[in-house]
């Protein structure tokens, strides 16, 4: 991924000088590059650098806290800063307008006229609604329109339990664009290996101040914190501050606090979704969001409490599939391996390459190859003719063990979780591959639930992390819709309220598009994939509903049953009043027990009420049939039991212990 | 008559853009021809056979025309028999035929599918089957109503008596055939008649409640054919044929054309799948005239299916195939193999689609396909060239092409399965 950066940043440089008169060779920093073009790393407008900056911070702390197999704790504070005290906090002082028509929203007089007049009617309508009693709801009149200038500025804050930084790393690790730790091949959550460095240069961009950033490792009796920026230009950070300070409560873990301009009223449901959608995937997390403003009724606090201590095991990282490298990766292998001869080499850096498989490759690859020959001298054609057989030759699959899923387990706790359906299914398929690079798909369909809308609700995760943009091109949106034919599941697609969580983790996602938000429809082994795994959940589902069914029928019976009684007695007795009338004026003989019937009728001894009576008897009768059937042939049947997780109290108070030969029963006062 | 000329001297002219023009006797000729032919069929035709003369009367059920009187009384000891069960407090059941295709028989001698005797118990008290059996008894009261009174409605006067119950029209129109089977007679003497779809134009006079009709005067649009048979009678005929026309499209062309005046006959559509009221109106007409019968459908699975229908019967009313199939249908177009032979160009075909082809192939195992190898012929070539055609692809050829080569043309040649 890293090696696609420094030739975009060429492309960046040529695109620039067209305008000079005389071309000048100018050289970007990988940092300039960035901040020119943030929109790659998903920094498009402020609404979406907050969204992104969030999303960056909880990751990282996820995966710091993954990375010591802690069970991570994320808080993360959104604090809004109203421009009086962004001023104050660079040391700005606030200016009164002087010249109001500068401004782009200045008033006009015909306009201020117009407004009035506007505003005075709204008033007197709702006194006349007032004075005849109607109740209206109190609109909020005074909607200030934001103008150009009036940007809203945050302090987003995440702080975490997890392994904390060196001390002397910290400021290379937030200043230096493209340096980083996730850069071997392995599962990440990362996209480029930018994380909060993206942040850090849109709040130089927007608000000019620096991250500050505290941490604490395990074993250290300090505190190290961080107060810097970025040189743009040179691509190294500026230390403003850097310092060992006391650690008086032993806290480990990291906090980062940085100040952006963003806008939280139009991204407010993307941020909620995102971190409801991580605590869905996360279950094992405990996370923390807040949103702090001065209007207290903005404010937002979500716990989304742990349901689990399970947590996946950490991605390994693995060595490259023969058919996935290309020439370039093929030569920075050659540049790194420690192993002298090709033999060595073939074996030791690819996977799933044995040594009598090496000896046959090397022997296919031609007379001026040999086991013996030093790897560092090869030539470029030599190279070339290597990644040839690569793509050709046949090779096993990778395996998917060094790929980490979020788990069955998991998944369908965190879909209980933060739902509450009716039903829920999941399922873990095994590992596949496309182009060299393992992946698995794990899916969860539910039925019901809670703040769930009617229809269907696809949740997308790429290596445990969610997906929310440019839902319609994914493949995942494209299967639930169109190959899955719910009805054959007994599910309604657009009365049920159905949830669709599918899961994919690779050491290779194949995103669509710049932003990496999608994954593309055209892959036919993902698509199948997962096509499958929603199909296995479906089927699950489907005894369960079809039990589900049976179980509602038994209960209304009876109703369905006695609904028909009062139609189908009517259609007998109208018969039978004609035919009684008819009997009655001697048109027409019956025999006599038939006579004695139609007697009864115009003497009114067999009215429509009697056989309503009759009928509501046996409808009873065969209702207490059926149901002593279906009792004994299903029996006391109970759903599989789950496990539950209770969180464990840190609290160290007073308890007493009540012992029993089975339990413990703790009382704390 | 001099417009005629005209026309036939102007289409001389443009015979390479309407090929096989030249290939056209003058009508004289092929008037004989269809002569001969019709005096050698109307001699030919015999009693038909009846399920009694093959002794399966005991394991078919066929239903018969019943007085309106019969219908009544019968409807009357089915009620009392219901009273007498509810009053000893079982509920009710019915008894009802089954017309699933498994109950379905196709006896070759007789040509037509017929019901085989099983039959299925709808209880009152049971969750699957309370609602139709609901319904059943409502249109059996209706039915009475109907017997009393003496007049007739059609299927959606009786579905509009209670819409709340029977939901749909289907469902009503369903249990109406199953009263049919329970009561043993045709759904004409229920008094129940569905609205009229089938037109007839050309050389044909009957009477229709004591008017007479004249089909060659009855504009472009032909009659109506009328929803109860038992109306119609007297019916007289010069025409040499009768031409079975699937599309409304393709009728008013020939209507338009008068083609009955070219070429003496009769020609009747249901415009698509046929309703009873045709069906009967077209075994009467075979039956009184001794005319043959001859079928243009298009050149696909349904249209070999809605010929199917006419000769054989359909499987929801199978019990009543008696009266309602006509024997002795000719396939005469448009064919797949007409397809190469009159040269419709690529653009006027349509590829089949999975389920045409798969229709195609369920018909292949049909026995009322597989008694008439030209038929089989046909539908292997149109499965295996997985090309299909309507009527309308004749109309590459210009508009009157229908009409003023294909069918004369045809004929001619007496090219008919």
């Amino acid at each position: 991924m890293e090696s696609e950066c420094p030739t975009e940043t060429k492309k960046g440089k040529s695109k620039t000088p067209k305008k000079a008169k005389e071309s000048i060779l100018k050289q970007k920093s990988p940092a300039e590059f960035f901040a020119e073009n943030k929109n790659i790393a998903g920094f498009d407008n402020p609404g979406k650098c907050l969204y992104t900056t969030v999303r960056e911070l909880v990751e990282n702390a996820l995966d710091s806290a993954e990375a010591i197999s802690e069970l991570p704790v994320i808080e993360i504070t959104i604090e809004e800063i109203v421009k009086s005290k962004f001023n104050s906090m660079i040391g700005l002082v606030d200016r009164e307008r002087v010249d109001e028509e500068l401004y782009d929203d200045y008033e006009t007089a015909k306009a201020r006229e117009k407004r009035l007049a506007k505003e005075a009617r709204a008033q007197e309508i709702q006194a006349k609604n007032a004075a005849l009693g109607k109740k209206v709801k109190e609109h909020a009149v005074s909607k200030s329109s934001k103008g150009r200038g009036e940007a809203s500025f945050y302090r987003v804050t995440c702080r975490d339990n997890g392994r904390g930084m060196p001390h002397d790393d910290i400021p290379n690790m937030f200043g230096r664009v493209l340096s980083g730790t996730k850069y071997g091949l392995k599962q990440t959550r990362g996209k480029f290996g930018l994380g909060a460095k993206m942040a850090l240069i849109w709040s130089k961009m927007s608000t000019g101040l620096p991250i500050e950033i505290s941490s604490s490792m395990r074993g250290q009796n300090y505190l190290s914190f961080c107060r810097l920026d970025i040189d743009i230009h040179r691509n190294i950070p500026h230390i403003h501050l850097h310092e060992k300070r006391d650690n008086k409560d032993k806290w480990r873990g990291a906090e980062i606090q940085v100040v952006i301009e963003g806008n939280w009223t139009t991204y407010r449901s993307k941020i909620l979704h995102y971190m409801r959608q991580m605590a869905v995937i996360t279950p094992y997390a405990q996370f923390l969001f807040k949103f702090v403003s001065d209007a207290p009724d903005k404010n937002v606090t979500i716990k989304f409490a742990r349901r689990t201590d399970v947590m996946p095991p950490v991605p390994v990282e693995t060595k490259h599939h023969p058919s996935s490298v290309d020439i370039l990766l093929i030569k920075r292998l050659i540049a790194e391996t420690s192993k002298q001869n090709l033999m060595q080499f073939l074996q030791h850096e690819f996977v799933n390459i044995g040594k009598p498989l090496a000896e046959r490759l090397i022997g296919e690859m031609g007379p001026e190859f040999s086991p013996k020959t030093a790897v560092k001298s090869l030539t470029d054609q030599q190279i070339v003719r290597i990644h040839q057989l690569f793509r050709q030759a046949k090779f096993d699959d990778p395996s998917g063990d060094c790929l980490s899923p979020a788990g069955e387990y998991n998944l369908r706790l965190g879909i209980i979780k933060e739902l509450h359906p009716d039903m829920v299914a999941t399922y873990s398929g095994s590992a596949q591959v496309f182009e060299g690079h393992p992946f698995i798909v794990e899916a969860g369909v539910s039925v019901g639930g809670k703040d769930v809308k009617q229809g269907l609700n696809i949740f997308r995760f790429a290596n445990r992390i969610p997906l929310l943009f440019e839902q319609g091109g994914d493949v995942v949106t494209r299967t639930a819709l169109k190959r899955i034919s719910w009805n054959n599941y007994k599910i309604n697609q657009t009365q049920d309220k159905i949830g669709v969580f599918v899961s994919i983790v690779s050491t290779k996602i194949p995103f669509k598009g710049t932003g990496k938000e999608y994954i593309g429809d055209d892959i036919s082994e993902i698509a199948s994939a997962v096509k499958s795994a929603i199909q296995q959940c479906c089927i699950q589902l489907k005894s369960k509903i079809v039990k589900k069914m049976q179980a509602r029928e038994q209960q209304e019976r009876k109703r369905n049953l006695s609904k028909y009684i009062p139609d189908a007695t009517n259609a007998v007795y109208d018969v039978l009043k004609e035919m009684a009338k008819s009997h009655a004026s001697k048109k027409k003989r019956y025999e006599e027990g038939d006579a004695d019937i139609l007697r009864k009728v115009s003497d009114h001894l067999i009215t429509k009420e009697t056989l309503y009576e009759k009928l509501t008897q046996h409808v009873e009768k065969v209702d207490y049939e059926m149901a002593l059937e279906y009792a004994t042939q299903t029996g006391v049947r109970e759903e599989p039991r789950e496990d539950i997780y209770l969180e464990s109290l840190d609290d160290k108070g007073n308890f007493f212990d009540f012992h029993s030969p089975i339990f413990v029963f703790r009382l704390f006062l | 008559m001099a417009d005629k000329k005209r026309r036939r001297a102007d289409s001389d002219s443009d015979s390479a853009s309407q090929p096989f023009k030249n290939l056209l006797k003058s009508d004289a000729q092929i008037l004989k021809i269809l002569k001969s032919v019709t005096s050698s069929s109307s001699s030919s035709t015999s009693k038909p056979l009846t399920l009694a003369d093959l002794a399966l009367s005991a394991t078919c059920r066929e239903v018969s025309d019943l007085s309106l009187s019969s219908v009544q009384s019968t409807i009357e000891a089915l009620v009392l028999q219901l009273t007498h069960q509810i009053l000893s407090g079982q509920g009710f059941s019915f008894t009802v035929p089954s017309r699933s295709s498994s109950n379905q028989l196709y006896v070759p001698e007789l040509d037509r599918i017929v019901l085989k005797d099983k039959s299925t118990v709808r209880p009152f008290s049971h969750i699957s089957s309370v609602r139709k059996t609901t319904i059943t008894a409502k249109i059996l009261s209706l039915v009475h109503q109907l017997c009393l009174k003496n007049i007739h409605v059609t299927k959606r006067d009786l579905f509009y008596t209670d819409v709340k119950l029977f939901q749909d029209q289907v469902q009503s129109d369903a249990v109406l055939d199953d009263v049919s089977c329970i009561l043993g007679c045709t759904r004409s003497s229920l008094n129940v008649i569905a609205a009229e779809k089938g037109v007839v134009v050309g050389r044909l006079i009957f009477s229709d409640n004591g008017d007479m009709i004249d089909c060659t005067k009855m504009g472009m649009g032909g009659k109506a054919i009328p929803p109860n048979i038992d109306r119609v009678g007297d019916m007289q005929s010069d025409a040499l044929f009768i031409l079975l026309v699937e599309k409304d499209a393709a009728y008013i062309r020939l209507a338009e054309d008068r083609f009955y005046n070219r070429f003496p006959c009769i020609i009747v559509t249901a415009k698509g799948q046929p309703d009873v009221a045709t069906r009967l109106f077209l075994k009467k007409m075979k039956m009184e005239l001794k005319l043959p019968v001859l079928a243009l459908v298009d050149s696909d699975p349904y249209g070999l299916k809605i010929l199917s229908v006419y000769g054989c019967g359909s499987k929801n009313m199978s019990y009543d195939s008696a009266n309602l199939t006509t024997p002795d249908i000719k396939w005469l177009g448009i064919r797949p193999s007409d397809l190469d032979k009159y040269k419709i160009p690529e653009q006027c075909r349509l590829p089949m689609t999975e389920q045409d082809i798969k229709t195609g192939k369920d018909l292949l195992e049909e026995d009322f396909v597989k008694k008439n190898p030209g038929w089989v012929e046909e539908l292997n070539l149109m499965v295996k060239t997985k090309q299909k055609a309507e009527i309308q692809a004749l109309s590459s050829f210009g508009f009157q092409y229908l009409s003023e080569v294909y069918l004369p043309l045809k004929l001619q040649q007496q090219d008919w399965l």
